[in-house]
């Protein structure tokens, strides 16, 4: 299945520049939110948020097409 | 031998011209350390009870601290601190750029005005010496001008020049100190005070560089931090400034909307920190000896919409304000309300809030185009705001109205507008939002110069999955207890007041709460103390310097119960009470009960009476401040 990624912040210098902080993953059935955060070398302590939605369990299934941002928790500024 | 200060304070009486070097002991320094602790010590004791605050009689103290000047980011920060124009309790404001630094090169710690000059004029402070010079040619001005015309007059566009601006001078009640042309003490209005004491700016220049105790270890912390800052929590905001907090709180639905209606907003990607730094971002710049550069230098040459880089760029608040909170997504209209804000010296906070307010009483037919001088004072209407901020900041037209902010506009306008109003002690809310970080209900309404969200740690520190990544340096603080998201259990309350501490100990000490914090920061608790240590020489521990911003807290809150503020004036907003509507944040809303029990268990940790809210003598002399307690008859 495809998952569409965008990674905010400093994040998004995770990947080339000329992506803009967005990637699309191919993921095998039964991937979880978790496993975004491991195939990109992201740390545990970002947010991560599906279809709008802030999610703290991250072992919930992905599904096709599904919409995945990763980002910091916003503190002060 | 002083080291990190001069032990000399400038004393300026504006009413006769008298200026006058005080000398405390070293004893002092390490009492009261600098920033609003300092400056209170000398606006507790020369500001009368109830004085006007656009009067001669209010004392403003412009202080720097220990560290100030010295070779290592995060330190070039003033505190302005006098009578509030905007609350009528204490204001207090800091900034960051190179002035702070060049003050202390001009050989003084801090300057305390006082009185009222006969005729406009402006302060210059170089190399140990002090004069007041004609500024009858500068009033008016805006700052950029002013600025030109001081560097020409003195022969030196080096010479760092702090303002009023027009603003101030008109007595607008949210007007800011500027610097740069593109820093400001922004909240609290200490632009009006300043103004009101004519005297138009502070122009600083020296050469005496702080001794520093130990060098080497000092340079090896810098260094520490320049090497680290691409692993830190800040290097977001190194790369992409304070705007990078714009679709974070998009994402978290924080992004505070159409006057806080909402906690999402449809346009916020355009007027994002990403699109900010991809399109308009001329280049990034920093304060004295920072490494971080998180400030934004932005120009747009075509378009309705032009923007001269000489007045920066706009940080998150600034782009929530005018921009969300009014339901603008044009990233250039926002930036020109920035420009004129520096311009005209006003605070972008309280500005854009002020007319997002406006805004949400002309969609609810509490204002029609018969109060705002025809303007269509819609949400979404950029050419409406941008048109707003210039009268705010000649105080023209509707304007004038608006210049009084937004909870004083609303007691004169009656109609229902002040159920519309997002404020505390008279100061628009900040753009971090208490329905999704819920300490800051409590923070916002017990912080004694208004809302204010360089107060505390925010809560995602102390939440999942944030916590993870900060615990080693909470821990230093002894927070270990992770809690829930939105929660307000009196565990959270703790690490609102413990961090409030913190934060009241970097503003003494005018150190960047970018760079100095207990969590996501370069440097964490057990680095503020090294530091300290290393440029005073000072056996000093996190133990002290905790007291020290306990100190600072307890004076602010001193002030404000001799004027008559307490319990009562620590308030939550009717509109926090009502559900946000879309987003992750949808329905979320914070309760009276929850705030009210908040207040309860917060006055009792901070030592203070629960029922007034106000500072008992018990803690007063716990803290070495008997002489205050005297004051205001605790």
């Amino acid at each position: 299945m495809r998952v569409h990624i965008r990674l905010h912040g400093i994040l998004r210098e995770r990947l080339p520049a000329e992506a803009r902080g967005k990637v699309d993953l191919e993921l095998q059935e039964g991937a979880r939110l978790a496993d975004v955060l491991i195939v990109l070398g992201i740390e545990a302590h970002f947010r991560v948020a599906r279809n709008g939605t802030v999610i703290e369990d991250l072992s919930e299934l992905l599904s096709d097409g599904d919409q995945v941002d990763v980002f910091r928790p916003a503190a002060g500024g | 031998m002083a080291h990190g200060f001069h032990g000399k304070i400038l004393h300026v009486d504006l009413t006769n011209g008298q200026i006058e070097i005080e000398e405390p002991p070293e004893s002092f320094y390490r009492f009261y350390m600098g920033g609003s602790a300092l400056g209170m010590y000398y606006v507790l004791k020369h500001t009368p009870p109830h004085a006007d605050p656009l009067g001669p009689e209010n004392t403003l103290v412009l202080a720097l601290s220990v560290l100030t000047g010295t070779p290592i980011s995060g330190q070039s920060r003033m505190t302005a601190v006098a009578k509030s124009p905007s609350s009528e309790a204490i204001g207090d404001s800091q900034c960051g750029g190179f002035w702070p630094a060049e003050l202390k090169f001009a050989g003084f710690d801090a300057v305390v005005l006082r009185g009222r000059a006969p005729k406009p004029v402006y302060l210059w402070i170089h190399d140990g010496q002090a004069e007041l010079r004609d500024a009858a040619h500068l009033w008016g001005r805006i700052t950029g001008e002013v600025q030109a015309a001081i560097h020409q007059e003195l022969g030196d566009d080096k010479i760092e020049v702090l303002q009023c601006g027009p603003a101030g001078e008109k007595g607008v009640r949210f007007a800011a100190l500027i610097n740069m042309c593109n820093r400001a003490n922004g909240r609290t209005g200490m632009g009006a005070v300043m103004a009101s004491k004519n005297l138009k700016a502070v122009a600083v220049r020296g050469k005496a560089r702080p001794i520093v105790a130990d060098s080497k270890a000092l340079n090896k912390l810098a260094r520490w931090g320049a090497d680290n800052l691409e692993g830190s929590g800040i290097a977001g905001l190194a790369r992409l400034g304070t705007a990078e907090t714009v679709m974070l709180q998009q994402l978290d639905g924080g992004l505070p909307t159409r006057n806080w209606s909402s906690g999402v907003f449809e346009g916020a990607e355009a007027i994002s920190g990403e699109v900010m730094y991809d399109t308009i971002l001329k280049e990034r710049d920093t304060c004295y000896a920072c490494t971080v550069r998180c400030k934004r230098v932005v120009e747009i040459t075509e378009g309705p919409y032009q923007v001269d880089p000489l007045y920066g760029g706009p940080e998150y608040e600034t782009l929530s304000t005018l921009g969300s909170y009014c339901g603008v997504s044009d990233l250039a209209a926002v930036s020109k309300g920035h420009q004129l804000c520096d311009q005209y010296g006003l605070d972008s906070i309280s500005c854009g809030a002020t007319i997002a307010w406006a805004m949400d009483c002309f969609e609810h037919g509490l204002l029609t185009p018969e109060d705002t001088g025809g303007i269509e004072l819609r949400f979404g209407n950029a050419e409406a705001m941008v048109q707003m901020v210039e009268l705010i900041g000649k105080r023209e037209g509707f304007g004038d109205i608006l210049a009084e902010g937004s909870a004083r506009a609303a007691k004169k306008i009656g109609r229902g507008t002040e159920d519309l109003v997002v404020a505390v002690k008279n100061q628009e809310y900040p753009a971090h939002m208490p329905q999704v970080k819920r300490s800051l209900a409590l923070i916002y309404a017990v912080n004694p110069f208004g809302a204010d969200h360089q107060s505390s740690e925010h809560d995602p520190a102390y939440e999942p999955p944030g916590f993870d990544g900060f615990k080693e340096r909470l821990a230093q603080l002894g927070l270990t207890e992770v809690q829930e998201r939105y929660s307000l259990t009196d565990e959270k309350i703790r690490f609102a007041l413990l961090t409030e501490i913190m934060y009241s100990a970097l503003d003494t000490l005018n150190l960047c709460q970018f760079v100095y914090g207990p969590a996501w920061q370069l440097y964490g608790p057990d680095q503020m103390v090294e530091t300290v240590q290393h440029v005073t020489g000072w056996d000093v521990t996190l133990e002290e310097l905790m007291l020290v911003g306990e100190r600072r807290l307890n004076m602010l809150r001193a002030f404000n119960a001799r004027e008559g503020f307490g319990r009562d004036a620590d308030t939550l907003p009717k509109k926090l009470t009502q559900p946000l509507k879309g987003g992750p944040s949808d329905g979320l809303s914070v309760t009276v009960e929850e705030f009210e029990r908040a207040k309860d268990v917060y006055y009792a940790m901070c030592g203070w009476d629960v029922a007034t809210g106000k500072p008992t003598r018990d803690k007063l002399t716990q803290l070495g401040l008997e002489w205050v307690a005297d004051i205001i008859q605790a």
